[in-house]
């Protein structure tokens, strides 16, 4: 399973990954925003996306739009991990396709919480 | 009545006092009544002068409020810009060490863990095929059985010692790295200052000028996103917390 995460602060990819790590899914890639992560995205086969929301150059809700509009990406099981907990931002990103939206500051179980939902029951 | 009539009636009473002051010699008397004629000849003289010397203790004011703008413009606003650069510079650095640290504490509890368990299944395993040793011979083989134990715990034990002492130095460390909060919000606290500043002289501007202060909505399309709520200055409809975001997106049929 390979993941692919994208966030602007180098802590968090880091914090991410790290937990990742321990769910069992040491296959993890990392982006800066969404400019970097969509080539990633088109040319590795990644299993798995979870992206923050604000970011400069291309923020996250841009990304899952352009995810949802390729065809080979378009299936893509993807996690938003943000900040961002206006209600309406909530809607806007289920209705742009987000597989699962988790708010920052987040725990470690709802995080595998939300992976088990949407992966099925991990290892 | 002619026109000059009414100018005599009008300006009469004041020659005559001028006339008067000329005759007793009365200096105080002579300029007061042609201070008088001069009010009467130029009414709008000093309403213009007052409403001149307003305008211009309003463009000193102006001026003195435009200047400081202009200093925190040039000098404080590119200051404060590198004082919020460095907070995110201290909070990436001991967000690293702090990362780092816990990178290196985890394989070292795992570690010893993980051999104190093989070492429980050691003596377990030991304490079940001895039950049945009987006798003088069951006493030597007890003692064979036993000996690659005591060598495991040898081995365990100073190594179990090492990595213990290692973490706590790296919790130590953990805990030093959280200085990093007492540092960065003195420096937020600074820049907090200045905005405060910059807010009360635009403030001021804005009345000196005599413009309507207009507060411009945004424009409410979240595409770049808001950043954190901030509580008490997020506006709008926030959740609360992961429940409230579960439940609303449930309630999508998700």
């Amino acid at each position: 399973m390979k993941f692919l995460v994208v966030d602007d602060f180098s802590t968090m990819r880091r914090i991410i990954k790290n937990l990742l790590h321990d769910l069992g899914y040491p296959n993890v890639s990392e982006a800066d925003d969404g400019k970097t992560a969509l080539p990633m995205l088109q040319a590795g086969n990644f299993d798995f996306l979870i992206t923050d929301w604000n970011m400069p150059g291309m923020p996250g809700l841009d990304l899952i739009k352009a995810v949802r509009a390729d065809n080979k990406l378009a299936k893509m099981p993807v996690l938003m991990l943000t900040a961002e907990a206006k209600r309406e931002q909530i809607i806007e990103a289920a209705q742009a396709g987000v597989n699962g939206y988790v708010i920052k500051p987040f725990t470690a179980e709802t995080l595998k919480e939300k992976l088990d939902k949407i992966l099925g029951p991990s290892k | 009545m002619s026109s000059f009539a009414l100018l005599k009636l009008e300006y009469g009473a004041c020659v005559e006092a001028l006339t008067e002051a000329l005759r007793t010699e009365d200096e105080a008397a002579f300029f007061s009544a042609i201070d008088h004629i001069v009010h009467m000849r130029e009414p709008g003289m000093f309403t213009e002068i007052r409403k001149l010397t307003g305008d211009l203790q309003k463009a000193l004011e102006r001026f003195s409020i435009e200047s400081r703008l202009a200093d925190i413009a040039e000098n404080e606003i590119p200051d404060a810009r590198a004082r919020l650069t460095h907070v995110i510079r201290m909070t990436d650095e001991a967000a690293h060490r702090t990362l780092d640290l816990v990178e290196q504490s985890g394989p070292l509890a795992e570690r010893t863990a993980r051999e104190a368990a093989a070492l429980i299944e050691g003596v377990a395993a030991y304490r079940n095929r001895t039950s049945e040793m009987k006798g003088f011979e069951g006493v030597v083989r007890s003692i064979d059985a036993f000996l690659p134990l005591v060598r495991s715990m040898e081995a365990f034990l100073p190594a179990a010692r090492a990595d213990s002492e290692l973490i706590r130095r790296n919790l130590a460390d953990v805990l030093m790295a959280q200085g990093y909060q007492d540092l960065t919000g003195q420096i937020i606290r600074s820049v907090m200052k200045l905005v405060e500043e910059l807010e009360s002289a635009l403030t001021n501007l804005a009345k000196v000028s005599g413009d309507v202060v207009e507060h411009a909505t945004m424009g409410e399309s979240s595409g770049p996103g808001h950043g954190p709520a901030v509580p008490g200055v997020t506006k709008g409809d926030v959740a609360s917390g992961q429940t409230d975001v579960d439940a609303l997106l449930s309630g999508l049929g998700m």
